[in-house]
């Protein structure tokens, strides 16, 4: 468990700045905002009253994107996320997997492997559970008809408590250096579990926005993003709902935001729900209310609990399927 | 006022119906349908409604309207505060929101949460009004206020929440307050995901996905309040359906809505904190369904509802339905 080491080593420096990060984004929200839109529109001078031709016309897209993939590469890219979220959600709801004629396709195939059933004690998380599963199996199948035969085969995914989720939950600290994290072992590491991915998969389809040239592709994404806003709301407000009576709730969620946080970057791209005395904290936004974004490498960083540029490991143990597959080098 | 509003019961009626066969179809149909858009592999349907194509400028400052009216009604209902001059000067007709006050929350989670979207709807303002520099439009007119003819309570009595006559204090309680909130949250969402094609700078739909993100969790956020709140007063769950119904009926016959309660019972029940379509995709609304609604009528008109004198722009015609 290298990753582990240098996940926990990493987030002590990372909690402290994000800490910082936070103060400054709560009380050093106007001048921050007027930094932004200064560098946002650097190349536009909008401000200037005497401009002729207000018309924004700013920089070109921000997010990285050494490679140009076509739409159907970003596609599947998100279908390979929607595997993940939906075999975690179907097996926790109903402890099998999502049908199989909605596997099969291009690359290597694989099963999910270590999901089981949560014997859930309050039966509304039972029932947003339920919600969720079916959300994310819709997910699958929208987007594997919208490929047609070019969609990617469900990869070898591990989604077991003794693999990726232990690890990612020993990196965050959520349990100690030897403990075990099982999601689904009742509501609460249900609800953690869950946590893990949830945030992610918004800001990979933010991050995924611009380079998605076709309208009606980018309409559709935009749809699948806001659910899964939805649904990260969802989890984010009833961990801190429960938060009151359980405070390790709130904590830990923090905890897991931090530890993704360390693995994508030296940028602050995630927040957790603690906010302040008097201040939630459920949307994770920057400082002009956006939400973040993040690259198809800095997910990959997270789905694979690896800082650096690798091709598999974490919840896909030989990677995913499709022309995207290579992590970030990120630390 | 009151006919829209015996409009609005009427057709209200028959939209409860609907909706009920909608989700049921979209529930257990999931299959079929897929089936039926696999047969379009890379293909869709064109998109809702082209009209001439707007600038960038123009759905901006749309959406600046739409953000002006959110920031007015969670500010005031939080600090008891207005938005200040300087965060609501530009071009067209500037206007003052009217009628709201400070919410005392019961619950301190709930004034919390409050908390936290106020500020998030006072940095859309402020990013959106950056963008624009000199091309941003003022802040129009907006009724958030309660009396018996308010937008709030003409959107309440059309929903069948009140009764003629009467009013709904949006403020008066922090389960109102809720209710208040999920009156714009869902439109939010749609709204900017119905733009999202329209915006042809790569770096403004970034925004634009970022912000449209943020109001899905807002509007995640209050579903799940009213749906937790809903175990012990159920009455939450029915007057949250019975203003998506109303949302619904206002927007063209096209399904745009869905309210939250549960389908199914005991070991098979889900909740519906996500109003999506039969393909898991959260739903579009056209600039003129989104003023629809904002404007409560559901005819071309220019201004009304939470704009009494309209919104400012070159967007600000409510479509024909």
């Amino acid at each position: 468990m290298h990753v582990t080491d240098t996940m926990l080593q990493l987030l002590e420096a990372t909690e402290r700045r994000r800490d910082e990060r936070r103060q400054f984004i709560r009380t050093a929200g106007a001048a921050a905002i007027a930094a932004g839109g200064l560098s946002l529109l650097a190349a536009c001078d909008s401000n200037d009253k005497g401009s002729v031709s207000p018309a924004p016309t700013p920089a070109p897209t921000p997010t990285p994107t050494p490679t140009t993939f076509a739409d159907a590469d970003v596609l599947n890219f998100a279908l390979n996320l929607e595997y993940l979220e939906a075999q975690f959600y179907s097996f926790a709801v109903t402890g099998v997997s999502i049908p199989i004629e909605l596997l099969s396709g291009t690359g290597t195939p694989g099963a999910p492997t270590g999901g089981r059933q949560v014997t859930f004690s309050d039966p509304v998380v039972a029932q947003y559970a339920r919600e969720i599963a079916a959300d994310e199996v819709a997910h699958v199948r929208f987007l594997r008809s919208v490929l047609g035969t070019a969609a990617v085969a469900q990869p070898a995914l591990d989604i077991s408590a003794a693999g990726p989720f232990t690890a990612a939950a020993r990196a965050a600290g959520v349990v100690g250096p030897t403990g075990t994290f099982d999601p689904y072992a009742n509501d609460e590491s249900f609800l953690l579990g869950a946590y893990i991915f949830e945030d992610v998969g918004v800001s990979a389809y933010k991050g995924a926005s611009p380079l998605i040239v076709n309208k009606t592709y980018l309409e559709a994404a935009a749809g699948i993003l806001a659910a899964e806003a939805y649904h990260a709301g969802l989890i984010r407000t009833v961990l801190y709902a429960k938060g009151i009576a359980t405070p390790a709730l709130r904590t830990n969620a923090d905890k897991i935001s931090d530890a993704r946080d360390s693995l994508d970057g030296a940028t602050d791209l995630d927040q957790g729900i603690t906010g302040d005395a008097t201040t939630s904290n459920i949307v994770p936004t920057d400082a002009d209310g956006i939400a973040f974004s993040r690259s198809a490498g800095q997910v990959l960083n997270i789905a694979y609990l690896n800082k650096s540029a690798v091709v598999g490991g974490g919840f896909f143990p030989i990677g995913v399927n499709g022309a995207i597959r290579t992590s970030a080098a990120s630390g | 006022m009151t006919d829209v509003s015996d409009q609005m019961i009427e057709i209200l009626d028959r939209r409860v119906e609907r909706r009920k066969e909608r989700r049921e179809f979209f529930r257990t149909a999931i299959g079929a349908a897929a089936v039926a858009g696999a047969g379009g592999a890379l293909t869709f349907a064109g998109s809702a409604g082209a009209q001439s194509a707007p600038t960038d400028v123009d759905v901006l400052n749309f959406a600046l309207n739409l953000e002006y009216l959110e920031a007015e009604f969670y500010n005031v209902a939080v600090f008891g505060t207005t938005l200040t001059v300087a965060q609501t000067s530009g071009t067209g007709t500037p206007g003052i929101a009217t009628g709201g006050r400070k919410v005392v929350f019961t619950d301190p989670v709930v004034a919390q949460y409050a908390k936290e979207i106020a500020q998030d709807e006072v940095a859309h303002v402020n990013f959106l009004r950056a963008q624009l520099g000199a091309s941003a439009v003022a802040q129009p007119a907006i009724d958030i206020g309660v009396t018996p003819t308010s937008a709030f309570s003409n959107a309440a009595r059309a929903a069948g929440l009140i009764g003629a006559g009467d009013a709904f204090d949006v403020y008066a309680t922090d389960e109102n307050f809720l209710l208040g909130a999920y009156i714009f949250e869902d439109v939010g969402v749609t709204a900017y995901k119905g733009a999202a094609p329209l915006i042809t700078n790569k770096t403004y739909l970034e925004a634009a996905a970022g912000i449209l993100a943020v109001e899905a969790y807002h509007a995640s956020l209050i579903r799940t309040v009213l749906y937790a709140k809903g175990v012990a007063t159920p009455s939450l769950r029915t007057s949250a359906d019975a203003i998506s119904n109303a949302r619904d009926s206002l927007d063209g016959t096209s399904d745009l809505d869905q309210g939250i309660s549960p389908t199914g019972s005991g070991a098979t029940a889900m909740s519906n904190i996500v109003p999506l379509d039969v393909n898991g995709l959260a739903f579009s609304r056209t600039t003129g369904q989104v003023l629809n609604i904002v404007y409560l009528n559901k005819n071309a008109v220019g201004m009304g509802g939470f704009f009494p004198a309209g919104v400012n722009g070159t967007i600000k015609t409510s479509a024909a339905n």
